[in-house]
């Protein structure tokens, strides 16, 4: 829709700055998060506290994971920091930009032009084919159909896929569907991809591909995250965080 | 562009989930159908009995008797034929009349008048015989040559008492299903023979008047200069008879449309909620991925569109193919008094642009009323929630 403006953005990050917030950090800090709390079910007696106060920042152009038993609160921060989801307290900063507060508008945008999320469940459209899952970003932004294929094929054969562009998205193996899962977040061009536990419903060989094409972004500078169990996959970090119980064991 | 790839965004949703559009598309047709037959029915009706028998008469005068409509002498016709203007007039005998416990209206016309009637099986009446409907032959079993009794109450002139007056009519005719509806339960005979079954040799209960074109108004003065008594009307008899036979039904109709709508609704409602869950998750991973809530609304929108735009022509289809080549079977009777399961005469029916755009309205408002809110619901949570 406003790709030239989106750029700019991107180019004078500076001119996001938030008033009321200190910056103590550099530039090179893409993400930061400060003091997040979620709690589900606040002041009940099932309440579950999935973060607890977790302090983080991620530099720009890292590859970062995240390690730690099930209901640590992976996919909790990974979604936070992802702005699918909203924290119950604290800041989250993504680019100079405070996330807290923004408006439900301002939130899809941001998506839209930094974020591509890979879900856990993959969460591909059913119905319809590789190509269109891919491309269904593109729907609202102005893109005519034959743009769209266009962009979603070569995404796809770069992803080694190029066969594929025209299967149903439930015909496809886990790594095939989870490929998918990945060009659909790469298809904007965001600069920070986010992976959740992309090594865990994929054999081994999917997994060596998966890095494979992680290595690759990260060489095109993008930020990555990831939440991982997988011991050949977080080698290849360059900072592994552990969380336990909704904090980080690191800090 | 945008609006563009939305709109086809939302017709790969309407075929991509069949099931859910069908369900939906046959819910608006449970609802529109009756709607639109009641109304094609009653518009039909309103034509028929404007143009049957001389019911397109410009005007119809009576005499006052104690402030309503009384009778007027059958010779006052040949006056009134004087009267600048005038091209026709024809005195007539119209009465509600039982027979065999069944309401029937009583038609007596002049002979030459009636010599112009078609849809007819059988012969036109000659002195003591009567044309019949389709429905009142059904109702009496009875057939060309057979004989009919009609029996009238009414009061002696010479010394108040009342007494029934019986006389058999012998059955020359019966209207063919053609002839329309208010033809079913008619009873035609010539004025003369009208005039007896009553005792009131001379007297009709109107005269039908046509004019030439613009001479209306000059007409109805020349009629009250004939007697200031004339009461002049420009809604014949018969028209009014069977208009009141449908505002009979009228109540019968409203009832069953309430049912209709407090079954069709809820129904709707839960259709459009109807793989909710899935629609829920998709729209979570399209906000999730960059979309905007206006943008999937847009979309839901379109498609709400789509479904109003199917569902409402096909309701018109189905209820054009139900009238008008089964005869309104089964539904005719929820709409015109005093028919059974399979109409005696071809149902009247006319379908017109209105209540066609109306239904337009009807779906949309129906279709948008379910999608719409829920669509807004799931894209206004944050995107996790609307996944889990
Ligand atoms: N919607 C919710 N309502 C209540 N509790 C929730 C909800 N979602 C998550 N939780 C709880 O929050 C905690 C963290 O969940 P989260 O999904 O972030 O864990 P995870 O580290 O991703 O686990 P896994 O490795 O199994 O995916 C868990 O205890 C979980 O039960
Ligand atoms: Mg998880």
């Amino acid at each position: 829709m406003n790709n030239s403006a989106s750029s700019q953005q991107k180019a004078g990050s500076s001119q996001f700055s938030t008033s009321n917030f200190e910056l103590r950090t550099s530039n090179s800090e893409l993400i930061i998060c400060e003091g997040v709390w979620k709690v589900y079910n606040e002041a009940k007696p099932y309440e579950v506290r999935a973060l607890e106060d977790l302090s983080l920042s991620i530099k720009k152009g890292s590859f970062t994971a995240l390690k730690g038993p099930s209901g640590s609160g992976k996919t909790t921060l990974i979604s936070i920091i992802g702005c699918i989801d909203r924290q119950t307290r604290g800041r989250v900063v993504l680019d100079n930009k405070d996330t807290t507060g923004l408006s439900d508008i301002a939130l899809s945008r941001l998506r839209r032009q930094w974020i591509g999320f890979v879900f856990q469940n993959f969460n591909l459209i059913s119905g319809l084919s590789a190509w269109e899952n891919v491309s269904a970003p593109l729907i609202p932004m102005g893109f005519s159909i034959d743009d769209r294929r266009r962009k979603a094929t070569s995404l796809l054969e770069r992803l080694g896929l190029s066969g594929r562009a025209n299967h149903m998205s439930e015909e496809l193996s886990g790594g095939e569907q989870q490929r998918v899962a990945i060009a659909r977040a790469l298809i904007n061009e965001p600069d920070i991809v986010i992976l959740d536990e992309p090594t865990s419903n994929i054999d081994v060989e999917s997994i060596a591909v998966l890095m494979g094409i992680i290595s690759d972004l990260k060489k095109n500078g993008k930020t990555i995250l990831m939440s991982s169990h997988d011991e050949l996959a977080l080698r290849d970090a360059d900072i592994v965080h552990e969380l336990k119980r909704g904090r980080l064991s690191d800090n | 562009m945008k609006h563009v790839n939305l709109l086809y965004a939302a017709i790969g949703n309407v075929t991509r989930h069949k099931l859910r559009s069908v369900v939906v598309i046959l819910c608006l047709v449970a609802i529109l159908f009756p709607f639109i037959s009641a109304i094609a029915i009653l518009e039909g009706v309103k034509a028929q009995s404007s143009i049957s028998a001389g019911e397109g008469a410009d005007i119809y005068v009576t005499m006052d008797m104690y402030g309503r409509n009384g009778v007027i002498p059958v010779n006052m016709a040949e006056e009134i034929k004087k009267i600048e203007g005038v091209t026709r007039s024809v005195p007539r005998v119209i009465s509600r009349i039982y027979i065999g416990g069944k309401l029937a209206v009583l038609f007596g016309l002049p002979v030459e008048e009636i010599k112009q009637m078609s849809f007819l099986k059988g012969s036109l009446p000659e002195e003591g015989g009567i044309v019949i409907g389709k429905g009142m032959a059904d109702a009496l079993n009875l057939d060309i040559g057979k004989n009919l009794e009609i029996g009238v109450r009414i009061i002696s002139i010479v010394n108040r008492i009342p007494l029934v007056l019986r006389k058999e009519y012998r059955v020359s005719g019966i209207f063919t299903p053609e002839s329309g509806i208010w033809a079913s339960d008619l009873v035609l005979m010539n004025i003369t023979d009208a005039n007896s079954v009553f005792e009131m040799e001379g007297f009709a209960t109107d005269i039908a008047v046509y004019t030439k074109p613009g001479y209306e108004a000059a007409v109805s003065e020349g009629l009250q200069r004939i007697s200031k008594f004339f009461r002049i009307q420009t809604k014949g008899l018969v028209r009014s008879y069977i208009e009141s036979g449908f505002n009979m039904k009228g109540g019968v109709f409203v009832a069953l449309y309430t049912v209709a709508f407090a079954i069709a609704i809820p129904a709707l409602l839960v259709t459009s909620g109807f793989g909710l869950s899935e629609r829920r998750k998709e729209i979570g991973i399209l906000k999730a991925t960059g979309w905007q809530t206006t943008e999937v609304l847009e979309m839901v929108f379109f498609e709400g569109i789509i479904l109003a735009l199917t569902g409402a022509p096909l309701s018109f289809m189905v209820s054009y193919i139900w009238i008008k080549f089964f005869n309104g079977f089964f539904i005719a009777q929820l709409f015109i008094a005093g028919i059974g399961n399979i109409p005696s005469f071809t149902v009247p029916a006319r379908f017109l642009p209105l209540p066609f755009i109306l239904s337009i309205f009807l779906s949309l408002v129906l279709t948008m009323a379910g999608s719409i809110y829920s669509a807004w619901r799931a894209a206004t949570v944050p995107p996790a929630e609307a996944l889990r």
